[in-house]
C-alpha cells in the first residue's frame, strides 16, 4: 500500500517550485517553469484519489525541484537581458536630477 | 600582471646602458623599451559615444540611425526569438544535466581502465538510450556525430559509395536541405545519377510519381520528414511501404525538424537511416545523431577513418557532456511531447487567426496539415526584405537560415510553384516550447502595422486597390 504524500508536503512543494521558477532572470524559462509547475500541480490534484499515481507525480516533482534550483543559480548568472515584450521598468537613479 | 622586475633593477641597467655610451659617446639606435614600461591606458571617457562607431552586442548588426539618450530603457532590450527552425534555446534542464561532465566528470569515455572513463561511457549509453526510445529505435542502432549535415553527408555519401559496383541511381526531392543537395551534386560529379523528384504545389511529394522513378540500381531515397522551410509532413509511412517493396533500396530521412516534435517510429515507417540533430530538440549545438537500422543490416562507407568507434561508422572521441545532452534533451521531449504539441498548435492558430483577420492577401506557403510550429506565410505587394528590417524587435527568417545570405529567392518556395515576388516576401515564424502568448500577440500587432504601413507606401497596392489587375499591365520602358 503507497502511502501518499501529506495535503502538507505537496502545498509546500509546489509553494516552493512555484518560487524557484519565478527565480529566473530569462523571460521565456521564467513563464515556460511557472506555467509548467502549475500544470503539474493541477494534475496531481485531478488525480487525488489514486495514492500510487498521485506519490509517483510528487516524487517526479521533487526531483524536478532540484534541477530547477541548480538551473534557476545558473540562468541568474547568465541570463537576464528584458525582452522587448517585457514590461520595461525604467532604473531609477538617486541624486541625479 | 607586468613584468615581475622591480623598479630598482631597471633603473639599474638604464644607468649602466647611459654609463657606457657617455664613455663612448657614439651614437646608437634606440632599444625598445620593455613591457615593463607600458602600462594600460584607459579608454576616454567619451568612448561610447555615436561618434565612434562600433558595434555593440545589443544592435545586432543593424545601424542604428537615431542617438540613443543616455539612460534609455531600450538600451538592452533584446528581439524576441521567433525562429525555432533555425535552432532551439538550450533547456535549463538540459544545461545541468551537462555541466556535470564539463566540471569534474571529464573523463574520455573510451577509456576503459578507469573511473573517469566508466562514468563517462555510463552516461553516454544512458543518453544513447533516451534517444533511441524517441525514435522507436534500439540504443545500439544510434550512433552520435556532429550534427545532422555530417550525417546526411555519412548517410548518403556513405550508402551510394558502399553499393557504386551495382547501384548507380539515388532519388530525393527538390524541397531537401542544402547538405543533402550538395551531397547528390557531388555524387553527380563521382559518375552517379541522381532524380530530384519535384513535389506537388502543396510541398507534399507524389508517391506515384516516387513508384514510378525507383529502377532497379536505385540504391537509396532521401526524403525529409518535416521540412524545414514551410513545415510540411512527408508521408513517410506510406513512402516506406514503397520503398519496402523494391529489394535493395534504401530509406533515408533527415529528421532533425521532426524529431520530438511528432510521434516517430523507425519499424512503422520503414526507416533505414535516419538524422537527428541536438539543436533542434533544445539540446546543444555541434551533437547529432545517425539512426542506422542493423536487422536488415545497412552497410556504408564511413566518412571518417580512425580508431573505429561507433561501430567503425564514425570514429573519434566521443563529446560526452554533447551526448549527455541531446540525450536528456531527447528524454525531455519525449516526456513533454503531448504537452507541447497541443500548446504550439493553439500558440500558432492564435497567430494565424490574429494575422489574416486583421489582413488579407495572405498566404501561407505548404500544407495547412503541417507542422504548426512552422508558419510560413507570405505578404502581397510587401517587400520580404524591408519588412523583416522594420520588425527589428522580433527574431524572424524569410527562407531558411543556410540560404539566407543569398538574395535568391528560397529554392523551396520556387519548387512549391509560389511567384518570385511572393517567394521574396515570405516570412517563416517558428513557435517553440517557449513561446508564450504575450509575443505572439506582440508579433501579431507589429506584423499587421507595418504591412499596413508597407502596403499604404506601395504604388502596386493603390493599383490593385483601384481593381487593376497586375498582369495585365504592361511594364515595358519607353
Amino acid at each position: 500500500m503507497v502511502v501518499p504524500p501529506s495535503k502538507h508536503a505537496v502545498l509546500s512543494l509546489y509553494a516552493s517550485m512555484l518560487r524557484t521558477s519565478r527565480s529566473f532572470s530569462s523571460y521565456n524559462f521564467r513563464e515556460y517553469f511557472l506555467r509548467r509547475t502549475k500544470s503539474t500541480f493541477r494534475e496531481i490534484q485531478q488525480n487525488e484519489q489514486d495514492p500510487a499515481k498521485v506519490s509517483a507525480l510528487y516524487n517526479d516533482a521533487v526531483k524536478e525541484h532540484a534541477v530547477l534550483k541548480r538551473s534557476a543559480i545558473v540562468n541568474q548568472l547568465y541570463g537576464g537581458w528584458k525582452l522587448v515584450v517585457e514590461d520595461q521598468k525604467p532604473e531609477r537613479t538617486r541624486g541625479v536630477n | 600582471m607586468l613584468s615581475r622586475l622591480s623598479g630598482n633593477s631597471v633603473r639599474r641597467a638604464a644607468l649602466r646602458a647611459s654609463s657606457k655610451s657617455a664613455k663612448g659617446a657614439r651614437r646608437a639606435f634606440v632599444q625598445p623599451s620593455g613591457a615593463d614600461r607600458a602600462s594600460v591606458v584607459d579608454v576616454p571617457a567619451n568612448y561610447q559615444d555615436d561618434n565612434l562607431f562600433t558595434p555593440r552586442p545589443d544592435m545586432l548588426g543593424f545601424k542604428l540611425d537615431v542617438p540613443r539618450r543616455e539612460g534609455s530603457v531600450l538600451e538592452k532590450a533584446r528581439p524576441i526569438y521567433l525562429d525555432m527552425q533555425a535552432t532551439t534555446p538550450v533547456d535549463p534542464r538540459v544545461l545541468d544535466a551537462m555541466l556535470p561532465y564539463l566540471t569534474d566528470q571529464y573523463g574520455n569515455p573510451h577509456s576503459r581502465t578507469h573511473a573517469y572513463g566508466w562514468e563517462a561511457e555510463k552516461a553516454v549509453e544512458d543518453a544513447r538510450k533516451h534517444i533511441a526510445d524517441l525514435i522507436g529505435a534500439d540504443p545500439k542502432d544510434i550512433v552520435f556525430t556532429s550534427g545532422a549535415t555530417e550525417t546526411n553527408n555519412m548517410a548518403i555519401k556513405g550508402v551510394a559509395r558502399f553499393h557504386k559496383d551495382k547501384k548507380r541511381h539515388i532519388i530525393t526531392l527538390q524541397t531537401e536541405h542544402k547538405c543533402v543537395l550538395d551531397s547528390c551534386r557531388k555524387l553527380q560529379e563521382e559518375g552517379f545519377d541522381v532524380t530530384y523528384l519535384p513535389v506537388q504545389p502543396n510541398g507534399i511529394v507524389s508517391l506515384e510519381e516516387l513508384e514510378r522513378t525507383i529502377r532497379p540500381d536505385t540504391s537509396l531515397v532521401s526524403i525529409m520528414t518535416v521540412n524545414n522551410e514551410t513545415g510540411v509532413i512527408q508521408p513517410m509511412k506510406e513512402i516506406g511501404a514503397i520503398v519496402r517493396k523494391h529489394r535493395g533500396v534504401y530509406l533515408h530521412t533527415d529528421a532533425a525538424q521532426a524529431a520530438g516534435k511528432i510521434p516517430l517510429d523507425v519499424n512503422e515507417m520503414n526507416v533505414d537511416l535516419m538524422s537527428l540533430s541536438g539543436h533542434k530538440l533544445y539540446g546543444p549545438k555541434g551533437v547529432g545523431a545517425a539512426y542506422v537500422r542493423r536487422r536488415p543490416r545497412v552497410r556504408l562507407e564511413p566518412i571518417m577513418s580512425g580508431g573505429g568507434q561507433e561501430r567503425g561508422l564514425r570514429s573519434g572521441t566521443l563529446p560526452s557532456f554533447l551526448a549527455v545532452g541531446m540525450g536528456e534533451a531527447a528524454r525531455i521531449a519525449a516526456k513533454e511531447m503531448d504537452r507541447d504539441r497541443k500548446r504550439i498548435a493553439d500558440l500558432s492558430d492564435r497567430l494565424i487567426q490574429g494575422i489574416t483577420s486583421q489582413i488579407d492577401h495572405v498566404i501561407r506557403n505548404g500544407d495547412p496539415n503541417g507542422y504548426p510550429g512552422c508558419v510560413n506565410l507570405s505578404f502581397a505587394y510587401v517587400e520580404g526584405e524591408s519588412l523583416l528590417m522594420a520588425l527589428k524587435e522580433i527574431a524572424l527568417s524569410s527562407g531558411s537560415a543556410c540560404t539566407s545570405a543569398s538574395l535568391e529567392p528560397s529554392y523551396v518556395l520556387r519548387a512549391l510553384g509560389a511567384a518570385e515576388d511572393m517567394a521574396h516576401s515570405s516570412l517563416r515564424f517558428g513557435l517553440g516550447r517557449f513561446t508564450t502568448e504575450a509575443e505572439v500577440d506582440f508579433v501579431v500587432k507589429r506584423l499587421v502595422a507595418t504591412v499596413q504601413k508597407l502596403r499604404d507606401m506601395s504604388p502596386l497596392w493603390e493599383m490593385v486597390q483601384e481593381g487593376i489587375d497586375i498582369n495585365t499591365i504592361n511594364w515595358s520602358q519607353h
